[in-house]
């Protein structure tokens, strides 16, 4: 069987080491690793609506600055995000430019716990907390411990497991699926990405022809193609590619 | 009975050809009537959504003279709409509401629409009937109650209201046994593995019932299967009232009053009954003087604006003097399983919506409890198959790893009967909004009938993707949909409106949206609230409300 289509490599079986996967060779991946080597979605623009185009391009071209977040709160918090996303190289989407965007354009989702105070306060309060944690280790910043600890504070997060200070004024559960929803909604917005997963991105007005049915074949020319060696020279060799 | 494929034009709504083939805004609104402030129109429908639009067209025909009034923008899809999932977000009603109870839930995008067309603009497309036992399940079932009216009443509105989206799908076996105007879409290849996997299970599916043209209809274009149903369907191939019943309307002289936001319906007290709406349109209020209104706002909206509406005679908001505004909203349990295949499954191509199973809608005692589940696909697209990973916990690594593993992935979801309960309920919160109204506080628990219908029904799933072999599954729970909240009942201690759609004690005032839905069955709510808007005009027509 090929490497992606066994489901060893999957979390609820290990741990997937993604210096194994295939280098991009075409267009940009956070980190320049993924699954369609050969797949950029910013080659097909010409094939996206006006509307579409200018805000999707417009998306990586201008990131926005930070202007709800203060210049504590942001090393603190995208090295937060960065972990939540493992993002540990350039190129790295930058996540953090995005949520203070929608933070700052007051741009919510539509509703509020009961619990909780609104998705502006969340933040802050989380990174107040982050460095909490760090001043707990002697450090004066979460972004500045190192890789392992910045990780075990981030599951602790998520086990719901901080407690006092900033912590003890929210539902740390809550505060968590709030902060990895904004999160991920800036992450995979991002074109980069969409090359990472090989999505096939705004469709608008070319859509599909082939989309599986068996009477119309499997996928259209322009489409994401699989790796089938985690090699990079193996996939380009069993690809026929030069 | 209508056969598939012996398809006519609907007969009273020229919409589909009063749009454009090339372009996909309305093509008359230059044309569109406008009244004066100080005119008292015949009816003012507050929403422009399922139900008010779909009754301002009827009874537009009938000579009505009607103003539409909408909190949010009238859309030009080519202009306004984008292919793209974070985009979509101006189409969601996103203003602050406070959700609270054991099991709160989310809004925003995954059950709230704004501006013209509302809900439906996002909604996947799914349009099945309800069955004839959803009006009667406390006779039948023991839980609930029974609907004022029965299938039977509604029967001829179903049919004429697939007509106009119109409905694409194979013949219906379920409920009352159906065929739809339009033959079934092809399926992609993950749908055809869910459908491989419940057939091994001895589970029946069927193509749709989706609102998505597939052939000819007026200057609809046909579907191109990109897969942004829930994004807004640039295409104008998925119906929504603004594509649907809006044109037609406006050419028979209804009005739609866009960005204009309305915080009061005005009781004059002397006579008892309303005299118009208080409305803020670009910060300034107005006034809309009008014979009838109609509240159209939804589930949440609805019951927030009656109780917004206070007067000496009803002190404790509009409707309200039996305190049953604002209670027994109803979502569905929405659980949904994700599975994995070592052939690429590209979820994001075709309709999310595509094929579904009403073989569990009913009530099958050895289950251990009342009422039922319908199966459906659906496809998310990265930003929501985010939420499936991060659901189970997966995050740093692990969720990149399971993000990128998405195109080997397909989805099923569930939507689950809940039961009405009074305590699931909408109050106004001590928070204002930016029109100085108090924002709605939506308090939301589930009933132990409920949970063990939801679990049965994940049981289901995972049973189909066990069949079909998959490497690995993720399960998400989670709601979908709203109704209830100002319901129809036959008696004003237990009910909002009565079988007419009409507020108990105000004679003029008319509540035609999934508010008044008294049970919610386990089929999507669009097209029940488009037939209930039918009927209700049918039965205006017939002067049958005085």
């Amino acid at each position: 069987m090929k490497p992606f289509q066994d489901a060893e490599h999957l979390p609820s079986r290990g741990t997937w080491d993604p210096s194994q996967l295939p280098r991009q060779r075409k267009g940009k991946t956070p980190q320049m690793h993924g699954r369609y080597p050969d797949y950029d979605v910013l080659a097909e623009v010409d094939h996206w609506d006006d509307v579409t185009r200018k805000l999707v391009v417009g998306r990586v071209e201008n990131v926005p600055p930070y202007r709800f977040f203060g210049e504590r709160e942001v090393p603190t918090l995208e090295a937060f995000c960065d972990c939540l996303t493992a993002q540990d190289d350039e190129p790295r989407i930058p996540v953090l430019a995005y949520v203070d965007e929608k933070l700052f354009e007051n741009d919510g989702d539509g509703y509020q716990y009961f619990d909780m105070p609104t998705d502006q306060e969340t933040w802050r309060t989380v990174a107040r907390g982050l460095d909490d944690e760090a001043a707990k280790l002697g450090r004066d910043s979460f972004a500045v411990l190192v890789a392992h600890e910045q990780h075990e504070v981030v599951h602790r997060f998520d086990q719901g497991e901080l407690y006092g200070g900033a912590w003890a004024t929210f539902n740390v559960s809550r505060a968590w699926s709030i902060v990895v929803r904004y999160v991920c909604e800036a992450f995979y917005a991002h074109p980069w990405a969409w090359n990472e997963i090989g999505f096939g991105g705004p469709a608008y007005p070319r859509g599909y022809a082939a989309f599986g049915s068996p009477q119309l074949g499997e996928e259209e020319h322009w489409e994401a193609k699989e790796a089938v060696d985690v090699d990079a020279m193996q996939d380009t060799q069993r690809k026929g590619l030069d | 009975m209508l056969k598939t494929g012996s398809f006519a034009m609907p007969e009273a709504n020229d919409s589909p050809f009063l749009l454009d083939m090339h372009e996909r805004g309305l093509q008359n609104l230059d044309r569109m009537a406008r009244y004066d402030e100080k005119e008292t129109v015949d009816l003012l429908v507050i929403g422009a959504g399922a139900g008010g639009v779909t009754l301002a067209q009827r009874l537009a025909r009938k000579g009505w003279r009607i103003v539409i009034l909408e909190k949010g923008p009238l859309w030009d899809p080519d202009r306004d709409w984008v292919s793209d999932e974070k985009g979509a977000g101006p189409i969601y009603w996103t203003d602050n509401r406070i959700i609270g109870g054991t099991d709160p839930i989310q809004m925003g995008k995954n059950n709230s629409g704004v501006g013209v067309g509302g809900s439906m603009t996002h909604f996947a497309g799914y349009v099945p009937r309800f069955h004839p036992s959803d009006f009667e399940v406390r006779s039948r079932d023991g839980v609930a109650v029974d609907w004022p009216i029965s299938y039977w009443d509604l029967k001829a509105s179903f049919e004429r209201v697939e007509r106009e989206l119109p409905v694409a799908g194979q013949r219906w076996p379920w409920g009352d046994p159906h065929d739809y105007p339009h033959k079934p879409h092809p399926i992609a290849g993950a749908a055809a593995k869910a459908w491989q996997g419940a057939k091994d299970c001895g589970i029946e599916m069927r193509v749709g019932p989706v609102s998505i043209t597939n052939g000819v209809f007026g200057n609809r274009p046909h579907c191109i299967y990109r897969g942004f149903c829930l994004q807004g369907c640039k295409v104008n191939a998925k119906a929504s009232p603004l594509i649907t019943h809006l044109p037609d309307a406006i050419e028979h002289g209804v009005e739609v009053r866009a960005d204009s936001m309305a915080i009061r319906v005005e009781l004059d007290d002397a006579s008892g009954r309303v005299s118009g709406v208080t409305y803020v349109h670009d910060g300034q209020e107005h006034f809309q003087p009008a014979d009838a209104v109609a509240v159209c706002g939804y589930a949440i909206e609805t019951p927030r604006l009656l109780l917004n509406s206070t007067s000496r005679r009803f002190p404790h908001g509009l409707a309200n003097n039996s305190d049953q505004v604002g209670r027994y909203v109803m979502v569905q349990g929405a659980t949904q399983v994700a599975a994995r295949f070592p052939e690429l499954m590209r979820m994001y191509k075709a309709p999310p919506p595509e094929v579904s199973s009403e073989q569990f809608y009913e009530t099958d005692e050895s289950r251990g409890f009342a009422r039922g589940f319908s199966i459906q696909t659906v496809s998310p697209l990265p930003i929501a198959w985010a939420e499936h990973v991060t659901a189970e916990g997966h995050w740093g690594l692990a969720l990149r790893e399971y993000m990128r593993d998405w195109n080997h992935w397909t989805v099923l979801g569930v939507l689950c009967e809940l039961m009405p309960q009074p305590e699931n309920r909408v109050t106004l919160a001590d928070q204002k909004d930016q029109f100085g109204m108090p924002v709605a506080s939506f308090s939301h628990s589930l009933c132990d009938n409920d949970k063990a219908n939801i679990a049965y029904a994940t049981k289901v799933m995972q049973e189909i993707w066990s069949g079909a072999e998959a490497q690995d599954t993720l399960k998400i729970d989670r709601y979908a949909h709203l109704v209830g909240g100002c319901r129809m009942g036959s008696t004003p201690e237990e009910s909002v409106v009565d079988s007419s759609h009409r507020a108990w004690d105000v004679p003029n005032l008319f509540v035609v949206d999934g508010s008044v839905l008294p049970t919610e069955g386990a089929a999507n709510p669009a097209l029940v609230i488009m037939a209930l808007a039918d009927r209700f005009a049918t039965l205006l027509e017939e002067k049958n409300v005085a």
